[in-house]
């Protein structure tokens, strides 16, 4: 019986689907069915983990947009996020402002932001906008820094904040931010997924392959250049501020220029440009320091000192760069993607027509 | 065919990107000595046999998928440009041919040998007006003296098997004629086998020995040069085809009443 | 006087660093983020080989030289040169993570002490305005010059440095001439890598090798920028814009802000002229 290929469309409609197959479709049903069951059968410290590789997500899927695939290279992903947790401060803190109107309050002061640095991109691109967004980093951090110093004696180990508090529930414990987590972020995916495969999400694309050819063809680079910064730093923003509300403490010395690097290791990991790409690629660089500290405890004692397993977990993230850059250039996304075509294609041999890979 | 053949290439066939087949099936010799011309319209895959007998760099995405190159006999199938500059096979190619950035003067010593017969001073003495410019930057050279400056680098290399790519390219009638004329006296003084491309089917003709068409990634015809330049096929699509004043319309001529199937 | 010292000696490091990154550019249109890293490893190399030999500075050079063979050879062969075809942000990124690596590296290696190179000779030179410059500092400053002249010699004069210059316009080109083309970019990391290392020993001599110090990258990328991504003349000129601004900075205004200073001025030259002082004009997308 004749079967149609993972690649054969007969209308716009088709090809615009997220799921083509059904085994797609039984696939997310597992996995929904997995997340729910999760909450029940795991220990506090697995949820945590898992909590923050949700935050992890809605941060990479920020930066995956605006570098994967609108081209940017953005190397001021870490302000972003100090901009969300800086603002939940001074509104938790000053304005006394419930957890409800923060969050989306911090959305729109990382659009503000977002909109600001993305104006350099409109006459830069490459090494140069990188560098622009290196020097907004900074000009952000030194911000957030003044303030930090100004808030008073007790803010040198950080400033603290409340739980959140959404009506008479208290958002408190792993299991709660768990399942707020959860939702937010499965929201956020499917809001990405969608603009990714309408309009915006081709207009970003084209951008990034060639942006003179992109606004020959009438795509106003201009709006679609700043609109991936403001949804990028929206998104990095909201990631910040509920890390804030969620570890309760806020310092502005955690958001260094190698949290962006991480950022960008987390998108080069996944692969860029596809939205499955950026959560694999966040849980990986998340989920790795704590499997190098796995190993290190199966070693004997005399190879554990803290600063060696320090050291192999920062340099582990650069490793990763360096290999997968040189060795798997699209990512865990394009392992998934390739595990799926020797199946659906057996026992017909796959062989990638990419024309970078030898 | 007089000479041995200094370079022999076989049922060569190249692809891009793994999946554009850019020439197929090109056997041609060149004998020592002698000049070879092979011409053919743009996109034939000129350039493309050029740039495999010369040698592609491992960044490029191109492969050499079925043939053999062999020059004296020994296989040269898929070495890196220096090798094979060092083993004599020197190419002109068509675009880049000189160091823009660099002046005549270092131009030349880039290329030259420590233990050169060829000189710098030698040079100079083929292409005077070089030795009037030699302080200034290639980049602002005339596309002749750029010509002048890739054929003595060439040169200067020590080459075996020069391979030049488009030499006609972007210059005035007169000044290809000189060059071509130049050309020949060198080839003749320093026993040097040429292979030479050109689009310019007629110039190319009139300095070679032997020729070679190509038409759509296969070779279509071959043989002595001064034959060639009287074959009919020949002078109707590359020569601009003498006997078309006497045919009264298009439908006459030969192009519009079959099509152009060589090999059939 | 001790504004005059400071600013030379510090323009001297930052000058060496931006040199390295203008060879790269230059040779394989790659922007070196790791530079910082490569000058403080190398430092820390030089310290160490000094100190396996109890104290030999001839051993300590001998150490930094073979750090930059190795490294700079290591780095072209095994990275860069497998990604020639692809993206420009592909090699970028690789740098970063080279840098990470880096860094790792100094902590787990040399557990991120913080070390001094003394050349253990007194500050022997009194100036007037009562500023000091001891032997180090004098060394320093003629190392840098003699590296600048000989490079400049170099690629002026020398057959290799004209085949460098070809190479690093039109590698094809180059290779269908007989230059190894694998060879002489090879030689320009090492040669990058070198004055890396001599910047970071010249900075552990007066300041202090440590984690911190890879900031010091940072400011001769940005030295590099402002004078124009591939010219030597420009790496010395961005490098005293960029000391100049970083040394008034921290006496005048504010020294938090020093560290983000370095970027202020780029983008003040980048909206003005963004190839740098020097630097070729070229269309912006080529980076």
């Amino acid at each position: 019986m004749a079967r149609a290929g993972t690649n054969l469309r007969t209308s716009y409609l088709e090809s615009n689907e997220v799921l083509r197959r059904p085994y797609q479709k039984l696939l997310i049903v597992l996995v929904f069915a997995a997340a729910l069951i999760l909450p029940f059968t795991s220990s506090d410290y697995f949820l945590h983990l898992v909590n923050l590789c949700f935050l992890a997500c809605i941060g990479a899927l920020g930066l995956m947009i605006l570098t994967g695939f609108c081209g940017q290279i953005s190397l001021g992903h870490a302000a972003f996020l100090a901009i969300g947790a800086f603002t939940t401060v001074v509104l938790t803190v000053h304005a006394k402002m419930p957890f409800l109107l923060v969050v989306p309050a911090a959305a729109v002061s990382g659009a503000v932001v977002g909109f600001l640095v993305g104006l350099p991109s409109l006459r830069f691109r490459g090494v140069y906008l990188a560098i622009s967004t290196l020097a907004m980093h900074y000009a952000i951090v030194f911000l957030c820094t003044s303030y930090q110093a100004n808030f008073g004696t007790s803010a040198s180990a950080g400033i603290t904040i409340a739980d959140p508090v959404i009506g008479s529930l208290r958002l408190s414990g792993e299991h709660a931010w768990y399942c707020f987590l959860l939702v937010l972020l499965t929201l956020v995916t499917v809001g990405c997924v969608n603009l990714v495969r309408t309009r915006p999400g081709r207009a970003w694309m084209a951008i990034r392959d060639r942006d003179i050819a992109a606004e020959a063809l009438g795509i106003n680079l201009t709006r679609y250049k700043l609109a991936a910064f403001m949804l990028s730093a929206m998104l990095a923003s909201v990631s910040g501020s509920l890390a804030a509300y969620y570890s309760n403490v806020v310092t502005v010395e955690g958001y260094t220029l190698d949290l962006a690097v991480i950022y960008v290791a987390m998108i080069i990991v996944g692969g860029m440009g596809s939205v499955l790409g950026g959560l694999l690629g966040a849980i990986f660089i998340t989920l790795l320091p704590y499997a190098i500290d796995s190993v290190f405890e199966l070693l004997p004692r005399a190879w554990r000192f803290g600063s060696t397993v320090f050291g192999v977990q920062v340099g582990a993230v650069g490793l990763c760069i360096i290999l997968f850059l040189l060795f798997e250039p699209k990512g865990l996304a394009e392992i998934w993607r390739r595990t799926e075509t020797y199946f659906d294609r057996w026992p017909f041999r796959y062989r990638p027509l990419d024309s970078t890979r030898r | 065919m007089t000479g041995n053949p200094l370079l022999q290439v076989r049922q060569l066939e190249v692809v891009y990107n793994r999946v554009a087949t850019a020439i197929q099936g090109v056997s041609l010799d060149v004998p020592e000595g002698e000049i070879v011309a092979l011409v053919g319209t743009n996109g034939a895959g000129k350039t493309t046999t050029l740039r495999a007998i010369s040698g592609f760099l491992p960044s490029e995405d191109v492969a050499i998928t079925d043939g053999l190159i062999t020059l004296r006999g020994e296989s040269i199938n898929g070495r890196i440009p220096h090798q094979l500059a060092k083993a004599g096979i020197i190419l002109v190619p068509e675009r880049d041919k000189v160091f823009a950035t660099l002046s005549v003067q270092d131009n030349l010593a880039f290329a030259a040998r420590e233990d050169g017969a060829m000189t710098v001073d030698r040079v100079y003495g083929y292409f005077p007006r070089l030795r009037e410019r030699s302080s200034q930057l290639a980049g602002y050279l005339s596309g002749g003296e750029k010509q002048m400056l890739a054929i003595g680098m060439a040169l200067l290399c020590r080459p075996t098997l020069l391979l030049i790519d488009e030499l006609s390219l972007g210059l005035a009638p007169i000044a290809i004629k000189e060059l071509m004329e130049r050309l020949r006296e060198i080839s003749r003084e320093l026993r040097l086998t040429v292979l030479l491309v050109e689009q310019n089917a007629k110039a190319a003709l009139s300095i070679a020995d032997r020729g070679y068409v190509m038409e759509s990634g296969r070779i279509v015809f071959s043989g002595k040069a001064d034959e060639l330049l009287l074959h009919p096929d020949v002078r109707e699509f590359y020569l601009g085809g003498a006997g078309q004043a006497d045919s009264k319309s298009y439908r006459d001529i030969k192009q519009y009443r079959r099509k152009r199937r060589w090999w059939s | 006087m001790e504004f005059v010292a400071t600013v030379v000696i510090l323009t001297c490091t930052y000058a060496l660093l931006a040199s390295g990154i203008a060879i790269l550019y230059k040779a394989g249109r790659v922007v070196n983020f790791a530079h910082g890293e490569i000058a403080i490893v190398g430092g820390y190399v030089f310290y160490s080989s000094g100190l396996m030999a109890g104290g030999s500075p001839w051993f300590a050079v001998i150490g930094a030289v073979v750090f930059s063979v190795i490294t700079g050879a290591f780095i072209y062969v095994a990275m860069m040169r497998r990604v020639v075809g692809e993206p420009f942000y592909v090699a970028i990124l690789i740098t970063v993570g080279i840098a990470i690596v880096l860094k790792a590296a100094i902590i787990v290696i040399w557990r991120a002490e913080q070390v001094t190179i003394d050349v253990g000779v007194a500050p022997a030179i009194r100036l007037a305005g009562g500023a000091t410059l001891s032997y180090m500092d004098i060394a320093s400053i003629v190392l840098t010059i003699a590296f600048f002249v000989v490079l400049h010699l170099f690629f002026t004069f020398t057959r290799l440095g004209v085949q460098f210059r070809g190479t690093a316009e039109n590698a094809l080109l180059a290779s269908q001439r007989g230059v190894n083309v694998n060879l002489v970019l090879s030689l320009a990391w090492m040669i990058a890598v070198a004055a890396a290392t001599l910047s970071g020993v010249l900075y552990g001599g007066r300041a202090f090798l440590g984690s911190a110090s890879v900031s010091i990258g940072l400011a001769g990328l940005t030295a590099a920028l402002v004078g124009g991504l591939d010219s030597l003349r420009g790496a010395v000129v961005g490098a005293f814009i960029v000391a100049l601004a970083q040394y008034l900075t921290v006496r005048l205004i504010d020294p938090v802000l020093s560290e983000a200073l370095p970027f202020l001025i780029l983008l003040v030259v980048m909206s003005v002229r963004p190839w740098g002082l020097f630097g070729t004009v070229e269309e912006l997308d080529r980076v």
